[in-house]
């Protein structure tokens, strides 16, 4: 009785209380992306299919810089679903970090989507077009929930919501190795769902709450005495998001699911699909647990050396991989750990630096995927020393796979090396120096996998003979959204400083 | 070792859930790993249900606007339960779907056996 009165109080209460019209912009993009998904499927023209996609999209992600932008001018806004407030409602929070994420994700889907609408047919049957944008849309719209989420069971369904999502898109080329790989995905994925809200369970247990605030005000009361289950649940979260965001020995669904994937699925596979687990781990790392009870544990050195594990690890694989995409699918592993790594250390620069890589990582990858999506879709050739050469034959598309490839290896001013850099002066900062040889020996792995293509794709005499100068070069219209990828990816690197800054303003730490 | 016995329900669902998700990592069989995830889902049902549940409290329904005398159980955590039903099925239905195009590609549902082929076929 007292909790119906309760909330019943804080309907009329808040309903009175105006709200800001701008603060409705999280809830408004993810309610028009699901809009979306259902108006899609049932349109008869293929046509209409793409343009109402991509202008659901360009909407969303011009929203989103609305969003960004008050955040600037305002500051962080909570912002309760329905008028009913904290402990019985679901309320957003929008904080700097929340914010630009959300911008990156809705930006880099736009490119994707956009550069999807001249290349998908030759992919997937034109039947299953409308179907991959709905996909497209209902996963945009459970990954910005992620973000947006200040609610632990709310981010467990949106996190269920994403992966289904994600398969589809794997099986939408409906081929042998597809299916297997989405079923691989399917199952792992699976196990750390379950594993999240067994953790959800315990926390659930001890502190009878499910939005986070109240979560962290009851755990910092009752810590000392509920030490292990908290140690337990942080377990639990730890494996489970791992599974869903490549933590290295939990990767192996991974370069499958990467590299059979259509490209345009596997560059938001890449880009977007594994960021959002880890973004909610931090979510649940600081915001629930907070920094006190974190650093008390060992969760954060397992997170280092799984993340330090996954930095060499994955790039010693991807050198030994002879398929392209496969490669590029193990360097996500290696970029996967670099995240950890930044998350591991456990100071407040390194976990800027995790949200930092996470948009480099973002916009790179992309970009990558992008590329050797069309170098494979006009050569047909898959093997990486079948390409020899493409560099005259395709010189714009190698030349933005160089730049990206570039800033994997942690070239100056692009993004992979400004994170790099701040890395290793976090790692110098606890003290731990040899840390610092892991960051090299990985930069150099990295550019043992990546410096050839480069240059075999350029240079050599045998190499270029016979091949024709743009011979098999798209249009430079197909290529627009690739190199808008890349410049934004260069000014990511350009104005890092502004960048970290932002991040700095809503840090959890 | 007294803890055990009092909390005799969680500890079945934490030995339901160990159950399930070996069956669900270590099995090849499709249908079995199917069946080993929903074993596994709902121990984390009976969990979350088992916390939610007070021993001599009404189930919490209003009849004619009048509240009873004993008070009710917490409702939220069955709630919740109600929406990672959801989850299961709708996960369930897609692994089932994914199995039978499993079977038209492979015409196997045993993961391991697809290896042994193409081992014998190189």
């Amino acid at each position: 009785m007292k909790l119906i009165s309760l909330t019943l109080l804080n309907v009329t209460s808040s309903s009175i209380s105006k709200i800001n019209t701008l603060e409705l912009i999280p809830l408004l993009t993810i309610m028009i992306l699901m809009m979306g998904a259902f108006i899609v499927p049932i349109l008869k023209n293929k046509k209409n299919v793409y343009k109402i996609s991509l202008a659901i999209f360009s909407l969303v992600f011009i929203m989103n810089l609305v969003n960004l932008v008050n955040v600037i001018n305002n500051g962080i806004f909570m912002f309760t679903i329905g008028h009913f407030s904290a402990p019985f409602g679901i309320v957003f929070r929008i904080d700097y970090i929340e914010s630009i994420i959300g911008l990156l994700f809705s930006f880099v889907m736009l490119m994707i989507v956009w550069y999807s609408m001249y290349s998908l047919e030759k992919e997937i049957k034109v039947k299953r077009v409308s179907f991959f944008y709905t996909l497209n849309l209902l996963l945009l719209a459970s990954l910005l929930g992620i973000i947006y989420t200040y609610d632990i069971f709310n981010g467990f369904v949106f996190l269920e919501v994403s992966t289904l999502a994600a398969c589809g898109i794997i099986i939408a080329k409906d081929k042998k190795t597809n299916i297997k790989a989405a079923l691989k995905y399917l199952i792992l994925s699976t196990l750390g769902s379950g594993l999240v809200l067994m953790g959800i369970a315990f926390l659930y247990s001890i502190t009878g709450h499910l939005s986070m605030e109240f979560i962290h005000d009851e755990l910092v009361k009752s810590a000392a005495s509920n030490q292990n289950i908290i140690l337990i649940s942080l377990i639990l979260f730890t494996v489970g998001l791992g599974i869903k965001g490549a933590m290295f020995p939990l990767h192996i669904w991974l370069p499958d699911a990467h590299s059979s994937a259509p490209s345009p699925s596997s560059a938001i596979l890449s880009a977007l699909v594994i960021k959002a687990p880890i973004i909610f781990m931090i979510k649940i790392f600081y915001m629930v647990y907070g920094k006190n009870i974190i650093q008390g544990t060992v969760i954060l050195n397992i997170l280092l050396i799984f993340g330090s594990l996954g930095m060499i690890m994955g790039s010693v694989f991807a050198r030994r991989q002879k398929e392209l995409k496969r490669m590029i699918a193990y360097s996500s592993v290696a970029q996967m750990g670099y995240i950890f790594f930044g998350i591991g250390l456990g100071n407040e620069l390194g976990l800027l630096m995790a949200v930092y890589h996470i948009i480099a990582h973002a916009v790179t990858k992309s970009s990558l995927f992008l590329a050797v999506g069309s170098i494979i879709e006009q050569t047909g050739f898959k093997k990486i020393d079948d390409i020899k050469g493409i560099g005259k034959e395709m010189p714009v598309t190698l030349a933005i796979f160089s730049i990206s490839a570039f800033s994997m290896i942690g070239i100056p001013v692009l993004p992979g090396f400004i994170s790099k850099w701040n890395l290793s002066l976090a790692s110098i900062e606890t003290g731990k120096l040899y840390l610092l040889a892991i960051i090299l020996l990985s930069s150099l792995l990295n550019a043992a996998y990546y410096f050839p293509i480069i240059i075999n794709g350029y240079f050599g005499e045998d190499n270029l003979d016979g091949k024709v100068f743009r011979s098999k070069s798209k249009p430079i219209k197909e290529l627009m959204p690739l190199i808008i990828l890349s410049v934004i990816m260069i000014l990511t690197g350009f104005f890092s400083g502004k960048i970290i800054e932002l991040i700095k303003f809503g840090s959890y730490f | 070792m007294s803890n055990l016995l009092i909390n005799y329900i969680q500890v079945g669902a934490v030995v339901l859930f160990g159950i399930g998700f070996m069956i669900l990592l270590l099995n090849n069989n499709l249908i079995k790993k199917i069946i080993g995830m929903n074993i596994m889902d709902t121990s984390i049902f009976l969990l979350f249900i088992s916390i939610g549940f007070i021993h001599g409290k009404e189930a919490p329904i209003i009849v004619g606007g009048k509240f009873h005398i004993n008070g009710y159980v917490n409702p939220i955590p069955t709630g919740l339960m109600l929406t990672g039903i959801v989850v299961a099925v709708s996960v369930t239905s897609f692994m089932l779907a994914l199995t039978i195009k499993y079977y038209e590609k492979f015409g196997t549902i045993e993961l391991d056996e697809i290896n042994a082929i193409k081992k014998n076929n190189n």
